[in-house]
């Protein structure tokens, strides 16, 4: 009685499916490390050096005598745009889905790691229109049916103007469907993080995005508790 | 930040639009509503103010500021209307150690009150924040605060010495173990005598050294205002946002003042606040305005930022045009004039210490445009001509071990113990990170047997690709490991296990066309899957997509499962598939699940066993109640004819 095929993790099919839609349109793949320094997970993206999130709090840091320089469990995957950015300059246009770190308490929507997905787009004259415009084909492609995007006003120091990301699934069954729903944080590619990835922003300018892919799990298949994803249970897994 | 609504309305005047409106409006062109609440009769509006605004919006007079902005109006009443003119005091001296840390400090003296319960009015405004209403003056210093976002310290004079004819009061940093007496806190009524490292920015009597509160965190009782005072010295400050915020963190003391002085107030609001609150003292205390010092050490003042036209439209993707950007500009605050064509010089209002570069007025032009504007640009079709080596290998590795029957799982990269310990880990039992992926899937493995009966499974085999970190004589390094795990037996690994898994490993190797060194013990093979990728080629297209099943999760039972096995003789023309069907409606809701697991035939009869497994949601099952059960399913196989073994 043995099933004669596994399960993939939700988590790694949503990574594959999202490679896919994202390669269609020319994005590429990439990566960094998960130990990554301050210097690219907070100097290069503009993050001030008293900036909250830096506090020990939220950050997980590895000691000084293991490290070379201040190094910490990435809390975001944006340390990859200032690594890409350096290495191969503008235009850029990539996905970075990967594991992000964050030091707090945990509960039903919270963990200590969680995936996440970031897109950068950067070349001549893009704007916030190319970034609704990706995010609604994103979308309508990932939960099977047409998607609208809005902007709502936001901060990050990485991007400015910064948005905030609402999806409202217009068709289809889902339970989705017909409600605003806030998805994530994106907007224009601050000059700062341009510069520090070696890119004039007076010739380029760029959109920068950021979502759960914990998160897109919890919409796409009714997960209620993120820390599912990571409790190793098969009957969590084999229901995927 | 909580708004009164009614407050809100005495800046903005007749033209506010009712709560729903407000909030329709701040969330579209400026900040997420939390929430609207009514308080006694007050509508309570929940302002989620963002971090780069909370120098100017953590108070009514900014929320109506920028209601005004986005109703393209002028405040009915601004108390920034008329820069203030202060009658000056030589009787409050004031030494300043460091003016980095304290660009301007001013304290005015008014004598003469009559401190005594707040009006209706103004208890009402406060309790409807939340506050609670002390007295008349510490009253009056939280009302300004809320109004205009200055946080202000009222002293009784008559118990601050007063040395060489003046008060004398002093801001410098802390020393190593010196101690400060605050204000009681979270319901304690004692004060909190804090120890400080150094770091702490002081408020001081000078004429003694005494240290009378954390500057920007927190007060002290020293020369407090108390029933029967009746001369008082108020300060308003400007401390530097850091030193104000480090304090606050460390001493877990994150309070309005700490939260305003920490987001880089402006140096020109202290006037503003003392001119206020001489105002309202004067009203609902009496007493006489006498003067005030001020001293402004460190000026700093809104930079003159050019804004193109062309790089607005080009970030925004819209086509205004220079007007309607300088209109918009000009909505704020700012001061606007052309430079050169297709050029403006832009400069914020005083009051915001956000306007710094181009992109900052250009976002302002796009939320108050309206980011509803935006049209969608549709990506054009496209093909990555990069691949990405280590998602196309580990997709091709997890494909060939679904296909072997192993399933995915993802553990944390945390554990209680390892080689390399992180600094401050929240949680101690994850302090460590993880230098192999071994102890968690074998943790999967010994989880997961209790549950095969009611996955249908007869062996639990698993696998995950995940990062590892070394400890490195360079400092930490990382790689992606892939492990692979089989248990059959309950009780713990038997050799037989490593049958399965060598052929798992070899299946995986023979995909990839690598040699791969594993590490096997237990049941749990283990590889460094960098190593492996890096001396594979670099592929050039990804494979065409997976068909995916739509899923929709289902909660997990908390509840035991409890598994029955039965056997029957059928006719030969039963199918396994009818007579499981039968047997499982049979069985009714509490079965889960019915799986075939032996067949044979003899005589023309067909000999099927079936395990049922049984589960609630709400409650553990008993073994009388699952028995109870198999009796009615037996009953029903019995009437179809078939003989149960």
């Amino acid at each position: 009685m043995q099933e004669p095929k596994g399960h993939q993790h939700p988590i790694t099919q949503m990574i594959d499916e999202i490679n896919h839609i994202f390669a269609g349109i020319g994005f590429a793949f990439a990566e960094g490390p998960e130990a990554e320094t301050e210097h690219y997970n907070f100097d290069q993206l503009n993050v001030p050096k008293d900036h909250p999130s830096r506090d020990m709090q939220d950050t997980f840091w590895f000691q000084p005598k293991d490290v070379s320089e201040p190094t910490v469990l990435r809390t975001h995957t944006s340390p990859v745009q200032a690594r890409f950015l350096e290495a191969q300059g503008a235009p850029a246009k990539i996905i970075v889905p990967g594991k992000v770190f964050r030091n707090e308490a945990t509960d039903a929507t919270h963990e200590a790691q969680f995936y996440q997905l970031e897109g950068l787009h950067v070349d001549h004259n893009v704007h916030l229109g190319h970034l609704k415009g990706t995010l609604e084909y994103f979308f309508s492609q990932f939960f099977s049916g047409k998607t609208e995007v809005r902007f709502r006003p936001s901060f990050f120091p990485f991007v400015e103007p910064g948005v905030e990301v609402d999806m409202r699934l217009l068709e289809g069954e889902s339970k989705l469907a017909g409600k605003w729903i806030e998805v994530m944080g994106a907007g224009m590619v601050h000059p700062n993080v341009l510069r520090a990835g070696g890119v004039d922003p007076e010739e380029f300018s760029g959109y920068a995005f950021g979502m759960g892919i914990d998160r897109l799990g919890v919409m796409k298949y009714g997960v209620e508790d993120v820390r599912d994803f990571y409790s190793g249970d098969l009957r969590f897994v084999n229901q995927f | 930040m909580k708004v009164n609504y009614a407050w809100l309305k005495d800046y903005v005047g007749d033209v506010l639009p009712d709560t729903g409106e407000v909030t329709r409006l701040l969330t579209e062109h400026a900040f997420e509503i939390d929430g609207v609440e009514t308080v006694g009769n007050h509508a309570v509006i929940d302002v989620d103010v963002l971090p780069n605004r909370s120098s100017d919006c953590l108070c009514h007079r900014g929320v109506a500021r920028e209601l005004a902005t986005i109703l393209n109006t002028d405040l009915k009443y601004d108390p920034f209307q008329v820069t203030p003119n202060l009658a000056a005091t030589d009787k409050i001296k004031v030494t300043i150690a460091d003016m980095q840390a304290c660009s301007r400090f001013t304290a005015a003296l008014i004598t003469g009150v009559e401190v005594k319960e707040s009006p209706g009015w103004l208890k009402e405004r406060l309790e409807s924040l939340g506050q609670r209403s002390i007295n008349n003056i510490v009253d009056a210093t939280n009302y300004v605060m809320y109004a205009i976002g200055q946080p202000l310290h009222a002293y009784d004079a008559d118990l601050f010495p007063m040395v060489d004819g003046a008060w004398q009061f002093g801001v410098r940093f802390a020393t190593a173990g010196e101690i400060v007496e605050i204000l009681p806190e979270g319901g304690s009524t004692e004060p909190r005598q804090v120890e400080c490292i150094g770091t702490e920015l002081l408020i001081i009597d000078e004429s003694s050294n005494t240290p009378i509160g954390l500057a920007g965190v927190k007060g002290g009782q020293y020369a407090g205002v108390h029933a029967g005072t009746t001369n008082i010295i108020i300060e308003a400050a400007h401390f530097h946002p850091t030193i104000t915020r480090k304090t606050a963190r460390r001493l877990g003391i994150v309070i309005d003042a700490s939260k305003r002085f920490e987001n880089e107030l402006s140096r020109d609001l202290p006037p503003y606040a003392q001119h206020e609150i001489i105002k309202l003292i004067e009203d609902i205390a009496g007493g006489e305005y006498e003067g005030t010092l001020d001293v402004y050490a460190e000026k700093k003042s809104n930079p003159a930022v050019p804004v193109r036209v062309a790089k607005t439209n080009t970030l925004l993707g819209l086509a205004l045009s220079q007007a309607a950007i300088a209109e918009i500009i000009a909505r704020t605050g700012s001061t606007v004039t052309e430079l050169e064509p297709g050029v403006l010089s832009c400069t914020g209002p005083w009051e915001r210490t956000d306007l710094l570069i181009e992109e900052d007025f250009i976002e302002e032009v796009g939320r108050l445009h309206g980011l509803l504007n935006i049209v969608s640009v549709v990506p054009e079709k496209a093909t990555v001509t990069e691949v990405n080596s280590r998602q196309y290998y580990s997709e091709k590795i997890r494909q060939v071990l679904l296909a072997e029957g192993f399933s995915e799982v993802i553990t944390s990269s945390f554990q209680n113990k390892d080689q390399i310990q992180l600094q401050n880990a929240l949680a101690s039992d994850k302090s460590y990170v993880r230098s192999s992926l071994y102890p968690n899937i074998t943790a999967v493995l010994d989880a997961n047997f209790a549950h095969t009966d009611l996955l249908g499974l007869c062996a639990v085999q698993v696998f995950e690709i995940g990062t590892v970190f070394d400890g490195a004589d360079s400092g930490v390094s990382e790689h992606v490991a892939l492990a692979i795990g089989v248990r059959q037996k309950g009780n713990g690994y038997t050799q037989k296990d490593d049958v399965l898994l060598e052929s798992a490993c070899v299946a995986v190797a023979d995909a990839l066309g690598a040699t791969i060194e594993w590490m096997s013990k237990q049941g749990v093979a283990e590889a460094n899957i960098t190593k492996v990728i890096n001396d594979l080629p670099v592929p050039t297209s990804y494979e065409p997509a997976v068909e995916r099943l739509t899923t929709t999760y289902s909660a997990v039972s908390p509840y035991p499962a409890i598994a029955r096995d039965i056997a029957l003789w059928t006719g030969a023309d039963f199918e396994a598939e009818r007579v499981a069907a039968i047997l499982k409606e049979a069985a009714g809701s509490l079965c889960v699940r019915i799986d075939l697991f032996d067949t044979f035939e003899k005589d023309e009869r067909t000999s099927y066993a079936f395990r049922l497994v049984f589960q609630s949601n709400e409650r553990t099952l008993t073994d009388n109640e699952v028995g109870g059960i198999m009796n009615t399913v037996t009953e029903v196989a019995t009437q179809k004819g078939w003989e149960v073994r």
